[in-house]
């Protein structure tokens, strides 16, 4: 941008495009510096050790906390655990969602109001959400483990299903799943209520069965912005951080065991290479997906 | 021609929509309005029971609270718990909230902001490289918390601001950005051209064009963005806690997650502040519902 005091002489198109880049050239700059940056620090962090000391300069290392990496069980199991959250949660929410949405896709009494309430999960703070939900499954005087062990005989009382390794992940992928499926309905819901209504009263006429009408006409009308939903949640739970910590600390997926290895541990290097490698993960995920969700 | 004629659509759908007049009931069975109701209920009740149960559990005396069966429907209610919330002996819940909603509210005004104008720049203005940047802009958004937390605690501790409020305002305002540019950018896309280009010929200048004519047919979107940034603040838990270390500085989700690590027994108090932090986002919800459903791809916030 050259001195604007010759501006009189620029036709309106430069004026345009110069206007243009200085009112975008404050959010460039800031997203540089507080995104790109750390991204690209973070990159030459995982091949150092990071001191304790903020004076001291980090240590090259080259590739070692990858090689860590790979070579160690809890790396492993915590990517194991990320992709059976992520899986579960993401594909429960869709379905939920579009389930509800088909629940909608119909006039009745109180529609507006109902549909604003179904989004409250979403909505809600999540430190609200996490609390309740560990109270209603405190193994003392929670309201499930009431239900499951003593009323329907279902387990052991002793057991805390947040605290135990087994039964931590499935209650996390629920609640998981509760708190997000007003997402997908959201996302679902302008589209289902897109679908032409002829459609249906043609195949009614046809014979159609629901079923048939469910599989032939609004499973195909919706894959594309179910295939989208699916990603964006996917994205959203295979780095998900505080949902899950807030819940338990029994389920470690790999951004549980980034957080850990930096805070708890003090190896940020370390701490680096792992939130890289779940980064690399999910753009492999994305990319295929994304080359198999369009040629569907 | 087309693109009025499908905005024209959207509205009368919207309409309908809002009104009831989506889909015709009248050829329902009465068995399949059974199964309607039935599975509308359990939908409401999974959805709501967790919410019924906080307000519960917020209100209820000890001794109900901790004794078996759990109660459902309160025999006798108190405001103990709000009285302990509110008293400091226990927690400083009242300073946690004011941090919260500084750090909220600043944030969200700071980006919505900086924002507007860059999203005004992507949805109206013509220059080089413009597709590519607002683009990259939203690949950005890939970027998860995770993956910045360590390099950013580096950069806040460099700039001296850990255990400050203004190391959350650093990167909050920034994560926000990508969400404004794109929720703005969409709206400002949606208003018509014509009425800008007739006001250049009246002899208003591009500034003036924004803040005479743009702005101000924005400014339901522009709150609404605002309250969403304010939620995405308000909610922020990984950043606020390794950057803030002493009570005096904590938001609402380290407080209250520090309150739960106390030895006593303290749900009635913890479900009560998990109420009352949830009241300012369920206020803004009402006011944003129509964005969300309106498919202005409001939804589409990280969570």
């Amino acid at each position: 941008m050259v001195s604007l005091t010759r501006s009189g002489d620029r036709t309106i198109e430069e004026k345009e495009a110069l206007l243009g880049y200085a009112l975008i050239a404050p959010a460039l700059v800031l997203i540089a510096a507080v995104i790109l940056y750390p991204v690209l620090y973070n990159v030459y962090l995982s091949f150092t050790v990071v001191p304790l000391r903020p004076d001291e300069a980090p240590q090259w290392i080259g590739l070692e906390h990858y090689y860590n990496l790979f070579g160690s069980s809890a790396f492993w199991s915590a990517l194991r655990t990320t992709i059976v959250f992520t899986f579960f949660s993401t594909t429960l929410a869709t379905l939920g969602g579009l389930g509800t949405a088909l629940l909608f896709n119909r006039s009745f009494r109180g529609r507006r109001y109902i549909r604003g309430m179904v989004l409250l999960p979403y909505v809600a703070p999540l430190i609200s959400v996490a609390f309740v939900w560990r109270f209603m499954l405190d193994p003392l005087y929670g309201i499930f483990p009431y239900l499951g062990s003593d009323v329907l005989g279902l387990y052991a009382g002793s057991i805390d299903i947040l605290s135990n390794g087994d039964t931590a992940i499935w209650s996390v992928i629920l609640i998981d799943a509760w708190r997000y499926f007003p997402f997908a309905f959201l996302m679902l819901i302008a589209r289902v209520q897109a679908i032409p209504g002829d459609m249906y009263e043609a195949a009614k006429i046809d014979g159609a069965s629901k079923l048939a009408q469910f599989k032939d006409i609004t499973l195909p009308e919706l894959k594309y912005i179910l295939a989208t939903v699916f990603l964006l949640r996917w994205i959203w739970n295979f780095n998900k951080f505080a949902d899950i910590w807030l819940l338990t600390r029994r389920v470690e997926t790999l951004p549980i065991y980034a957080y850990q290895v930096a805070f708890a541990n003090y190896q940020h290097g370390q701490a680096a290479a792992i939130s890289m490698v779940l980064f690399l993960a999910l753009i492999v995920f994305v990319l295929a997906y994304v080359a198999w969700a369009l040629d569907w | 021609m087309s693109t009025k004629q499908s905005t024209y659509r959207h509205v009368v759908d919207s309409f309908k929509t809002a009104l009831g007049l989506g889909e015709s009931t009248l050829e329902t069975s009465l068995a399949e309005r059974v199964v309607f109701y039935v599975a509308l209920g359990l939908t409401l009740l999974i959805t709501l029971f967790p919410f019924y149960y906080m307000a519960l559990a917020s209100l209820l005396p000890e001794s109900s609270l901790y004794s078996l069966p759990p109660t459902l429907i309160p025999q006798d209610l108190t405001l103990e718990h709000y009285r302990t919330v509110f008293g400091p002996e226990t927690f400083p819940f009242l300073t946690y909230f004011k941090n919260s909603f500084v750090i909220a509210t600043t944030t969200a005004g700071a980006s919505v902001l900086v924002a507007t104008f860059g999203a005004y720049s992507f949805a109206r203005l013509d220059y080089r490289g413009r597709g590519v940047i607002s683009r990259g802009v939203l690949m950005v958004y890939m970027f998860s918390g995770i993956l910045l937390v360590v390099p950013m605690f580096q950069v806040i501790v460099w700039l001296g601001f850990v255990d400050s409020l203004a190391s959350l305002f650093v990167t909050y305002l920034v994560q926000t950005l990508p969400v404004s540019l794109y929720m703005l950018g969409n709206y400002f896309r949606s208003i018509p051209e014509e009425i800008e280009e007739a006001a250049i010929m009246d002899g208003y200048s591009r500034l003036e064009v924004i803040f005479k004519i743009t702005l101000p047919l924005s400014a339901p979107a522009i709150v609404a963005v605002f309250f969403f940034t304010f939620m995405i603040a308000w909610n922020e838990y990984l950043f606020a806690s390794i950057f803030l270390q002493s009570q005096s500085v904590f938001t609402l989700p380290i407080g209250i997650e520090a309150l739960s690590s106390s030895f006593r027994q303290v749900w009635g108090q913890i479900m009560a502040a998990s109420l009352l932090t949830s009241v300012p986002l369920i206020v803004m919800f009402t006011y944003l519902e129509k964005f969300m459903v309106e498919g202005l791809t409001f939804g589409a916030v990280e969570g």
